[in-house]
């Protein structure tokens, strides 16, 4: 009998597995694949891994001091074994802090039998039954693609395949302008390949502030990026080594797109293999599984968290819930804040983003005012040669309260971070602006962004 | 010979006392039987008599400070007796949390030398006490770590030092906003620190301030739930209800009411007609009068009616003595002083424990009836509701209107029977509608 059963190990399982034998609970881990999940080993680490090789290519390219950089290539081959090489020494530094905590790890697919009982299915076909206290469901996800599409993996890829290929195409097609699209995209515009966006909203990113949207758009544009908006695909063919898409654009009219090969970057939807919900009677609601505020479903001692259960499809949104349950577990008290999730997108600039939009803010009818404080002013920026970039800082104008962060440019997902700490100690925009920050960094931008709520930046002009 | 001068048992039922004033002061002579100081409890003073006569040499209990009962407030000894340096003080044991909810002697009381004593001001050295006025930090909030619970001075620096309330920006300034008082929320953030969802519950809870709380009972309320509970376990109740014809008292007082006001200064209540129509009730039926004492029935040679007063933190209920006997004029009189002193906490024990039968009126409210539980050691006890109007058919089949109150009797039914209590009651309906031969004799 175990006091706590997990089921995925990604970035959520593995947390909760570690954090509950770190309060002293037996624990058992079950992952059908390769510890780490998604993150580690489909998702953010390969993707970032192949950003920062990208982006080293790009950024020697347009150097203004380099010679000989006309004649720079990328090896793909090498830069898919060296992103193998970062997932595999991570993959073994998690499985031996896994080891140390002594937790069980079953390889195999696994099932939730009833609450509190779970089989779980080995490589071997050999089925074995496992009872445990309370049981966390971490699932996962797996790419989305529309039934009309069908993905070859050569010419027609998700980032499953796309992630783990050692040739580069001259022109793609990514269809889906969401973050995964939008890192894809980047990877390959680094690259110097051909890339068109189809979305099918009317913008990309549309979960971000309108000025961080505007901005994306600009520089994807100025980078060669061909962007259509409210663009329906309507079908596939393969035409030869050649792929040809046909969609309808904003205006209705048919369209055709030729290329070398098809990203499908339309969502993630969630992995239920082992779930049978309706034979165990869980709630869903949707394709994902329903949970309360503390992640409980509405079977006793089942949790569920991360991409299984919606919301923002995030490693650390998936680890933070991880840490609820297993707070709630241990008879304490812990929700996870939607609002003070960071969100985090590594495109042509970096995205770092949390809380409210300025849209969202204004639709709730408070006071707000917004800060802002842009890279071309920074003196850090201008040294690092990444001007394009801005901090934008929506606070509530009465007490203070820091609705929003919005930062566009180079290191924002790591800045971002700065903003969610002060929101999660319920800092005000002040706060912010009263910390003092080491020169000549970028972490400066978000102080003056903060001083300028109150319009009181020191590296801006008096406005009359 | 020291004469030890301890806060006397006030009553049975109380536990605590507090010196009010102290009328004799250190170095003065004290005769045996003269009043030294004044003390009150449960809401009662009493003036308490020297035992012994000589020097009031030394007094240990400051005014305003709440001890038990049999504590040693004060020294007596003989013109020219010293007392021992070691003279051994009885300890009274104080409960813990009462002990830490006492407040701190002001400075100016600490540095007098009546102070040192076993249950008067915390122990502090004086560095420490200098050092905690100029950082402002009351003396009792400090944590002692010297030896016996002295507070030393790194203890003041250590309180000085810490960080008075951890709360976030957001938090604070809600807290500002709302006007939530900071003291006692707890924090429910890193390390303690309030965060705003503590303020808001703690809002919350303000706006609902009755709620959710556990209240330790005061002194009067203990002597209250005691009591009820005394009474309602032992004696057995039962209850008379019967209505009662106001019209001709209401006329009576109304064709009284001015002269008496001339006459006496006085303003006369229906209230105190009641109090004379039950006492001479009383006379005819003396069993509710009475009390029951082990395998005893007293019935006391005096009619004492109490009436209840309700006070802000409970109930009291003065007697008005002899109410068969004396005059309307001075049950009006007793009545207004004894409800005045009440409201002062001004009554004495007697005034409080002479009571013989008890009248419990709501008729101030909208209550028709209601049942009460007797008094202890009382017999009886007569309830009253509100006064309203009726209809009725006259002797000449008229529809007519008339005022009435529905009266209860409870009574203890080990000593009074069922056909008694009801013969009382309705010896009493009898009285209080035909008042001008009730009251015959004013």
């Amino acid at each position: 009998m175990y006091d706590l059963a997990v089921i995925g190990g990604g970035p959520g399982g593995y947390t909760a597995a570690i954090r509950g034998a770190q309060h002293g609970l037996k624990v058992l881990l079950v992952e059908k694949d390769t510890l780490g999940g998604t993150c580690l080993t489909r998702g953010c680490i390969p993707t970032k891994s192949f950003i920062s090789d990208s982006k080293l290519l790009n950024a020697a390219k347009n150097s203004s001091v380099l010679e000989g950089t006309d004649s720079l290539k990328i090896d793909p081959a090498k830069m898919v074994a060296r992103k193998r090489q970062v997932v595999e020494t991570l993959v073994n530094g998690l499985q031996s802090i896994i080891k140390s905590h002594a937790i069980d790890v079953v390889l195999g697919i696994g099932h939730l039998a009833a609450p509190g009982q779970l089989q779980v299915q080995q490589a071997d076909a050999s089925i074995n039954a496992y009872a445990a206290q309370n049981i966390i469901l971490a699932n996962g996800s797996k790419p989305a693609v529309p039934p009309f599409i069908e993905v070859d993996g050569q010419f027609v890829q998700t980032t499953d395949e796309a992630l783990d290929t050692e040739d580069i195409p001259q022109k793609i097609a990514i269809i889906g302008g969401g973050v995964i699209g939008i890192e894809m995209a980047t990877i390959y515009l680094n690259m110097g390949v051909d890339v068109t966006i189809l979305e099918l909203l009317p913008d990309i990113l549309a979960t971000e502030d309108r000025d961080i949207r505007l901005v994306m758009r600009r520089l994807l544009k100025r980078r060669g990026a061909q962007l259509f908006t409210q663009a329906k695909v309507k079908e596939i063919v393969r035409n030869g080594d050649r792929i040809d898409l046909i969609f309808e654009d904003q205006t209705g009219a048919a369209q055709s797109l030729q290329s070398d090969r098809v990203l499908v970057a339309t969502g993630r939807a969630p992995v239920l293999d082992g779930i049978n919900s309706r034979q165990l009677g869980l709630e869903m609601e949707g394709p994902f599984v329903r949970v309360n505020e503390k992640m409980k479903t509405n079977l006793p001692g089942v949790y569920a968290i991360g991409d299984l259960v919606g919301g923002m499809m995030l490693a650390h949104k998936a680890s933070a819930e991880a840490e609820a349950v297993v707070k709630n577990i241990m008879g304490a008290k812990k929700e996870v804040i939607p609002e003070q999730i960071p969100r985090c997108i590594w495109g042509i600039a970096e995205i770092g983003a949390v809380g409210l939009t300025e849209e969202q803010a204004r639709a709730t009818q408070r006071n707000i005012k917004t800060g802002t404080f842009h890279f071309m002013s920074s003196g850090a920026a201008h040294a690092m040669g990444h001007i394009d970039g801005f901090v934008k800082i929506i606070g509530d104008s009465e007490n203070g309260e820091i609705l929003g962060v919005h930062i566009l440019g180079e290191h924002a997902t790591d800045l971002i971070g700065d903003a969610v700490t002060t929101m999660t100690m319920e800092s005000a925009v002040e706060d912010l602006a009263e910390a003092i920050k080491p020169h000549p960094t970028l972490s400066e931008t978000l102080m003056e962004a903060a001083m300028d709520w109150n319009r009181r930046a020191i590296h801006k002009p008096k406005i009359r | 010979m020291v004469t030890e001068v301890v806060i006397p048992m006030l009553g049975v039922t109380v536990e605590k006392g507090k010196i009010v004033e102290w009328l004799k002061n250190e170095g003065d002579s004290v005769v045996r039987g003269e009043s030294i100081f004044i003390v009150e409890a449960d809401k009662v003073t009493t003036e308490v008599e020297s035992p012994a006569t000589g020097i009031l040499a030394k007094i240990l209990i400051p005014v305003e400070e709440e001890v038990p009962v049999l504590t040693v407030v004060g020294l007596i000894t003989e013109p020219g007796e010293q007392i021992p340096d070691d003279y051994p003080i009885k300890p009274v044991s104080v409960p813990a949390a009462e002990a830490a909810a006492r407040p701190a002697p002001a400075a100016a009381e600490t540095n007098s030398p009546a102070a040192p004593a076993a249950s008067g001001p915390i122990p502090i050295m004086p560095a420490a006490r200098r050092l905690a006025r100029e950082k402002g930090l009351s003396i009792e909030t400090l944590t002692p770590t010297g030896p016996g619970g002295v507070i030393l001075l790194r203890d003041v620096e250590a309180a000085a030092a810490a960080p008075a309330v951890k709360i976030s920006s957001l938090a604070q300034r809600l807290a500002a906003k709302k006007g939530v008082s900071l003291g006692g929320i707890e924090g429910s953030g890193v390390r303690g620190r309030i965060m705003r969802k503590d303020v808001e519950s703690a809002w919350v809870e303000a706006k609902r301030p009755g709620l959710g709380k556990v209240i330790p009972m005061a002194t009067m309320r203990q002597v209250i739930a005691r009591r009820m509970t005394e009474s309602a376990f032992s004696a057995p109740h039962i209850y008379f209800f019967t209505e009662i014809g106001l019209d001709p008292l209401l006329n009576f007082r109304h064709e009284i009411l001015p002269e008496f006001e001339e006459e006496f200064g006085l303003r006369l209540s229906i209230n105190d007609l009641l109090i004379k129509a039950v006492a001479l009730n009383i006379l005819d039926f003396p069993i509710l009068n009475a009390k029951v004492t082990g395998q005893e029935i007293h019935i006391p040679a005096e009619i004492n009616i109490c009436l209840a007063v309700a006070l802000d933190d409970g109930l009291i209920v003065p007697a008005i003595a002899n109410a068969d006997r004396v005059g309307l004029v001075d049950i009006v009189r007793q009545r207004t002083d004894l409800v005045k002193r009440a409201y002062a906490g001004k009554l004495t024990i007697e005034e409080l424990e002479r009571g013989t039968f008890t009248i419990s009126s709501l008729a101030q409210y909208d209550i028709t009836h209601f049942t009460a539980i007797l008094n202890p050691p009382q017999s009886g006890i007569l309830t009253l509701g509100k006064t309203r109007d009726e209809l009725y058919l006259n002797d000449e089949g008229a529809v007519k209107t008339r005022k009435i109150a529905t009266f209860g009797l409870s009574v203890d039914h080990r000593i009074i029977d069922g056909a008694v209590a009801a013969d009382f009651l309705q010896n009493l309906k009898h009285k209080l509608e035909r008042p001008i031969f009730t009251f015959l004799s004013l």
